[in-house]
């Protein structure tokens, strides 16, 4: 039955051609095809092959068709027609029906095409392939994804010119879009990409993508012919178009001779030459005897060597000697130079003040143009007394204190900080305590930052941590603390005019008596510049026991004693005399050390210095808060 | 090129070519963004079947195919131009919060999407002003489509959520398209007379 349908659709088809239209024979083709597919309809196929959509493409932006595979048959016998639903989203239709395709016919066989009308850009379709009501495959997209451009037409070239060996020649490709593409309004961007190569080659040769319609290609051999072929797509997308037909290019020859231009650069001779000459020379300057050319070719390596360090220390095994000098040059910065610069600090010519170097505090202290009027320690050894760790904070609130922020004095700090960072802690070295390692680095800390230039501020912050570290470390141990040297102090100074250094005792750090009475700070505020970071410790007094005077007086020495006192080797307390002010605490008589040491008050982040006890208790010596001038430590000394 | 009395003075063309080239751009970051999202995350999950359904600016009446924008006035161009960018204003600022709020924030995904937020407001801008200058009488409009993804941008749910991704930047990549195919349009109706 099925076979004589067959055979009766085919006899038809044959006499059709006598009839009109191609559509009647598409038609007619298709509803063969379909009948062909029908064939059979109760046999399975043995293959499990279904039909699948191979392709979607849109040419132009306009339109778009489908194609699919048919599902593999054998013996003519397929499942059931198939068909090609789809269904794009309105705005305006909510539901997604599923309409068939308009065309099956327009884009050849196993295609459905969708016209213009039919086409909307940006807006996603679905498509699905159905046979006998069951669906076979099914693809979404939308129709700019799928854009694959025709290829160009009109290929042709130009000559440039021709090299004058007339072995080499210039051309210039050219070519028009395809014609369904709009370029011209804009609709359609498109880049192309040539390939060419010689005729019997293989590989071709690609050049980058353009935008443009014609190409030069450089280069090419006049004996030589070439095939050139273009491809475009849509600018930004991927896919690209079918090449376009090869356009042959046959060069004109301009003379039968040609001449073998090329000139293979004779690179491998060179370099041989090269090599053996060199080598030659090398072996001439090793061998030689002459030792100005072996100085100049290979000149000796210098020796390792460390500024300071006796080589015959490192060989004869002194490793101590040597950690200690290598540690100071480790830790000290480069302007930190001779070996025994600290015993240069340490021995104060009080008749030279010019030996001291500039980074000297002394000098800072000293001098009379410098810009803060409360500093002057008197002491023209300016190390009496302040070598200890904690300079760096006494000079840190100087600056601070006088709010220096000008190049001048940040260039002077790194200096003396450093310098008495150094002395500091070299200092501890030499009294080989151990602890206060801890308290050193952190100390150094300031030296190693101001170096770099940087602003006060910090320092301070680094400075008081430090000391509130050192302090904590004194809090916790206090029984170790006995023997710890936190400051060196000056216990003497010699009739020569040389200041003896002694270790002094520390018990704990200080919290400003000030602090706990506010309303006496304004006392001391009429007394003291505030932003002075130097009190003295008799001036400090002077703030404590004022209010409540009982209490505190109660409190005064041993609070004293608790609080941040340096009690030295000679002398319990460390009340210094006090300018007329000999009532408020008892033992205003003793006899004042004679070192200048430093308390830390916490919060103004001050340094009290105590006045130093000389073997002259002079009211008028310690007028000016404990500090000695210059003057008076002369009238003083022999 | 220029009818007289046409207000596209020199200075607007120039500005007309440079918000052409800055849509260009926006639409291949847009694309590779895209793309690198769907390798790394979605792909293969057969998302884009279920991305038929909308991007929130599918209510903004704009032209489909060639014949609807060839058709549609000069005026009226410009402004669903300028209305689409700033629909897009909303999301993209969310976009670039929700990745960058992510554990393992993809670095080249979420650099895209903060280039894309930035040069989509010089460009909504760059329109605006275009807008106002050749067609000062159309009243300051404010349409534009309000986008309410956010939550799904948040979804505990990881299918969700990637889903929501998906389809946010599906839709960036088709409207970047969209908005550099009409400024070429214009560009070519204004510049080049129909004749690029």
């Amino acid at each position: 039955m099925d076979l004589w349908q067959l055979l009766l659709t085919l006899a038809l088809a044959g006499s059709s051609d006598a009839f009109s239209g191609r559509e009647t024979t598409a038609a007619i083709l298709s509803s063969v095809s379909q009948s062909l597919l029908s064939v059979n309809p109760g046999l399975k196929t043995n293959s499990s092959k279904k039909a699948k959509f191979t392709k979607c493409r849109s040419p132009e932006l306009e339109t778009f068709s489908c194609h699919w595979t048919d599902a593999v048959r054998h013996g003519l016998k397929s499942p059931g027609p198939i068909q090609l639903f789809y269904t794009r989203r309105n705005t305006e239709e909510e539901t997604q029906e599923w309409k068939e395709c308009p065309d099956y016919v327009s884009a050849g066989e196993n295609s459905c095409y969708f016209n213009s009308s039919f086409t909307s850009i940006w807006i996603p379709y679905c498509i699905k392939l159905t046979s006998n009501g069951g669906t076979v495959d099914e693809n979404c997209f939308s129709v700019n994804q799928i854009v694959q451009p025709d290829p160009p037409i009109a290929l042709n070239w130009t000559l440039l010119n021709i090299s004058l060996t007339g072995v080499h020649a210039d051309i210039q490709v050219r070519w028009e879009a395809p014609t369904n593409a709009d370029t011209q309004k804009g609709w359609m961007v498109l880049e192309y990409e040539l390939q060419y190569k010689e005729v019997n080659e293989t590989q071709w040769k690609m050049m980058d993508p353009i935008l443009s319609t014609s190409v030069p290609l450089y280069s090419l051999r006049v004996d030589k012919e070439y095939e050139v072929r273009v491809r475009s797509k849509q600018r930004k997308y991927e896919n690209y178009g079918e090449f376009s037909e090869v356009l042959y290019v046959k060069l004109p020859q301009m003379s039968q001779f040609t001449c073998e231009e090329d000139f293979y650069f004779p690179w491998l001779l060179i370099i041989i030459f090269g090599i053996s000459g060199l080598t030659v020379m090398l072996f001439v300057f090793l061998f030689s005897k002459q030792q100005r050319i072996k100085m100049l070719i290979l000149p000796p390596v210098p020796v390792p060597k460390i500024k300071g360090i006796d080589p015959d220390l490192l060989k004869e095994g002194k490793l101590e000697e040597v950690n200690t000098i290598l540690a100071i040059h480790d830790s000290y910065k480069p302007e930190f130079h001779s070996d025994d610069s600290w015993v240069e600090f340490i021995e104060l010519d009080i008749e030279d003040p010019d030996e001291k170097t500039e980074g000297s505090d002394t000098d800072r202290l000293l001098s009379s143009d410098h810009k803060k009027s409360h500093s002057n320690l008197g002491v023209k050894d300016g190390d009496s007394g302040r070598t200890s760790c904690y300079k760096p904070d006494m000079l840190e609130t100087d600056f601070n204190a006088n709010d220096i922020h000008d190049g001048t004095s940040e260039v002077v700090q790194p200096q003396r900080l450093k310098g008495e960072a150094d002395l500091l802690c070299l200092d501890q070295k030499n009294q080989n305590n151990s602890p206060y390692h801890d308290a050193c680095p952190a100390i150094r800390q300031p030296s190693v930052i101001q170096a770099e230039k940087n602003k006060p501020q910090p320092l301070l912050t680094d400075g008081a941590e430090s000391t509130h570290q050192a302090a904590h470390i004194q809090l916790s141990n206090p029984s170790s603390l006995a023997n710890i040297d936190f400051y060196a102090q000056v216990s003497d100074i010699t009739p020569a005019g040389s200041v003896v250094l002694s270790p002094g005792q520390k018990n704990k750090a200080g919290i400003s008596q000030c602090d706990m009475h506010p309303e006496m700070i304004s006392l001391c505020q009429a007394n003291f510049i505030m932003d002075n970071a130097y009190f003295c410790e008799a001036d400090a007094k002077k703030c404590i026991p004022v209010a409540p005077h009982i209490k505190v007086e109660s409190h005064t020495e041993p609070s004293f004693n608790q609080e941040d006192i340096y009690i030295t080797t000679e002398s319990l307390t460390t009340t210094a005399g006090r300018p007329g002010t000999a009532e408020h605490v008892p033992g205003s008589e003793m006899p004042v050390p004679d070192y200048t040491s430093i308390h830390i008050i916490q919060s103004p982040q001050g340094l009290i210095l105590n006045a130093t006890a000389l073997s002259l208790p002079d009211k008028e010596f310690l007028s000016s808060c404990g500090y000695v001038s210059t003057d008076q430590l002369n009238k003083i000394m022999p | 090129m220029n009818i007289k009395g046409s207000p596209w003075k020199g200075s607007l063309l120039l500005l007309l070519v440079s918000n052409l080239l800055l849509s260009h751009y926006i639409h291949n970051l847009s694309s590779e963004m895209f793309s690198e999202f769907d390798k790394r995350y979605t792909q293969g999950r057969g998302f884009i079947s279920k991305a038929i359904n909308s991007c929130h600016t599918s209510s903004l009446a704009t032209p489909e195919d060639k014949e609807q924008a060839q058709q549609i006035s000069q005026k009226d161009f410009l402004s669903l131009i300028v209305s689409i960018l700033r629909s897009w204003n909303e999301p993209l600022y969310h976009l670039v919060t929700e990745v960058r709020g992510m554990q393992e924030a993809p670095e080249a995904i979420l650099s895209k999407a903060i280039e894309i937020e930035e040069q989509t407001k010089r460009l909504l801008e760059g329109m605006e002003l275009i807008l106002s200058q050749v067609h000062p009488e159309t009243k300051e409009n404010e349409i534009y489509s309000v986008w309410s993804g956010l939550p799904s941008l948040q979804m505990a749910d990881e299918e969700s959520r990637l889903f929501a991704y998906y389809n946010l930047l599906h839709c960036l990549r088709r409207d970047s398209h969209k908005i550099d195919n009409y400024l070429k349009l214009l560009k070519c109706r204004i510049i080049h007379d129909n004749n690029c």
